[in-house]
């Protein structure tokens, strides 16, 4: 494919994208995008800036567990400041107090510092819509994700029984939910949002880049998030490295998150 | 009677292996929906002694719990033998290794490799002792945790599965193949995959090689079944 042909692509991608965004807007009236900083949701930041000529007019809810790499802080505080981002940093600070951390329990910490931490901000100030930069891509279960999806006060999500999302008429707001998720990313792949950082030329954070034949190709808190062998320094070199790889995005996490998980669930059968 | 007490034994992985030795002539799923947790122990009590013993089983050194026979089915029958029965005749040692192997995999401190080697060796262990058992006593109940202990850390991962699915239709073959007398073959509860991990699930499974027409029956429905053909 040539390079006209993917930037068409690109640009019917970031067509429904935007479209979703604005739809979410004339729906809600209280939104608010999350932002980890990572490539997926500073993506998204972008999208929303272009829905809406250059100033996001909802709130960035970027959620802090104390356990994030240094550059995430920066590169977070500089762009906040260049975007003029309405940003809300938010902590769960009775479970850090308490001594919550990836030390005592890898899912209880994220429940916690992450999940938690969410709900009490969502509580606060009313939030009846959340943008999410996840993509169908990343993980078996996201896969049967809808691009608007009802979340009830704890979070559930019941996969089992969503409505079709056809011709592009999305689910609209019922008494049966406190939330909706609106994912405009959904469709996207991982390599789409890399090719699309190139061509919109948008800020990365540098931990992507390879340094001593290593990099992160997902960002998440220090204890938790493991480097995958890479020379790809550059854009241009991780586009190439994903349209030859077969290795998960999400590998050096997602096991993690299993065998928390696993483990808690032997506990909770007696077996340590 | 010989009762093949199988851990963890899946009903909807039985079918998918076609393991026709393990269905016998009737097999279905039962039913353990009145427990909150489907806790090896626990079922298995509630197993011999036809009653709910998840009250009686606190979590907390579930493993030590220990029925006499006399509270059990096997008062009905006085030449009995069982191996490695949870709840009865529990190997402590045996599972003790492979329960602490579990938690050193949890903490980086084992493989995979190591905990399915020391669960192989038990397993090989249990078979020997109830083959050799076989035709010597009127109730022989021969427990097997194979597909529990392999299952915990690689029922997601389909080779590993058929493997232990595989060895447990050899065994339930070999038996078959060596009596006329009743064939119960029964687990406590089924099995989920997490990843390539596995939980327990309520995919209970039962057997028998005389068709009873039994539908979806309670694990402590079985009580009956056994004292009823003790004394017949």
């Amino acid at each position: 494919m040539g390079d006209s042909g993917m930037d068409d692509d690109l640009s019917s991608l970031e067509r429904k994208s935007i479209s979703m965004i604005r739809e979410a807007k004339a729906q809600f009236k209280n939104m608010a995008v999350l932002w980890s900083t990572g490539k997926d949701s500073t993506a998204t930041l972008w999208l929303c800036r272009k829905a809406f000529f250059g100033k996001i007019p909802f709130p960035v809810i970027h959620i802090d567990t104390s356990y994030k790499f240094p550059e995430i802080y920066e590169f977070r505080d500089r762009l906040a400041k260049e975007w003029d981002l309405d940003l809300i940093v938010t902590k769960n600070e009775e479970a850090l107090t308490n001594g919550t951390s990836p030390a005592k329990g890898k899912l209880d910490c994220c429940t916690q510092l992450k999940t938690e931490a969410l709900k009490n901000l969502i509580r606060k100030e009313g939030f009846d819509a959340l943008v999410l930069a996840i993509r169908r891509d990343e993980h078996g279960i996201r896969a049967k994700e809808r691009y608007f999806s009802p979340r009830d006060e704890n979070f559930s999500w019941n996969y089992a029984d969503q409505q079709a999302e056809l011709w592009d008429l999305y689910v609209k707001p019922s008494e049966d939910f406190t939330h909706m998720r609106v994912h405009p990313i959904l469709h996207w792949t991982e390599l789409n949002v890399w090719q699309y950082v190139k061509r919109e030329g948008l800020p990365i954070n540098p931990l992507y880049f390879a340094k001593d034949g290593m990099r992160y190709r997902s960002l998440g808190c220090m204890p938790c998030t493991t480097k995958i062998p890479s020379n790809a320094s550059t854009i241009d070199e991780i586009v190439k490295e994903l349209e030859t790889t077969d290795i998960p995005e999400r590998a050096g996490r997602a096991q993690d998150k299993e065998r928390a998980y696993m483990m808690q669930k032997l506990r909770s059968l007696g077996y340590m | 009677m010989i009762i093949l007490a199988l851990d963890a034994l899946d009903y909807q992985q039985v079918e998918k292996h076609h393991c026709k030795n393990l269905m016998q002539a009737e097999h279905g799923q039962t039913d353990i929906s009145d427990f909150t947790l489907p806790r090896t122990v626990v079922l298995w009590a509630s197993f011999l002694t036809s009653k709910n013993m998840e009250a009686k089983i606190p979590i907390e050194g579930q493993w030590e719990f220990t029925l006499q026979p006399d509270e059990t089915f096997l008062r009905f029958v006085e030449n009995h033998h069982t191996v490695d029965v949870p709840a009865l005749s529990l190997k402590q040692r045996s599972h003790a290794e492979e329960r602490d192997l579990l938690k050193k995999y949890f903490q980086h401190e084992t493989t995979i490799e190591t905990y399915d080697s020391v669960v192989l060796r038990n397993h090989e262990e249990n078979k020997k002792e109830f083959f050799k058992s076989m035709g010597k006593f009127d109730l022989l109940m021969g427990y097997f945790d194979l597909a529990d202990a392999v299952g915990h850390l690689s029922f997601g991962v389909p080779e590993r599965t058929s493997e232990v699915y595989t060895e447990l239709e050899g065994i339930a073959e070999e038996v078959r193949s060596s009596t006329d007398d009743t064939v119960l073959i029964i687990s406590d509860h089924g099995m989920k995959a997490l990843g390539r991990y596995g939980d327990h699930s309520e995919n209970g499974f039962y057997s028998l090689n005389r068709p009873l027409k039994l539908r979806t029956p309670k694990i402590t429905q079985f009580y009956g079944l056994i004292e009823e053909r003790a004394l017949r």
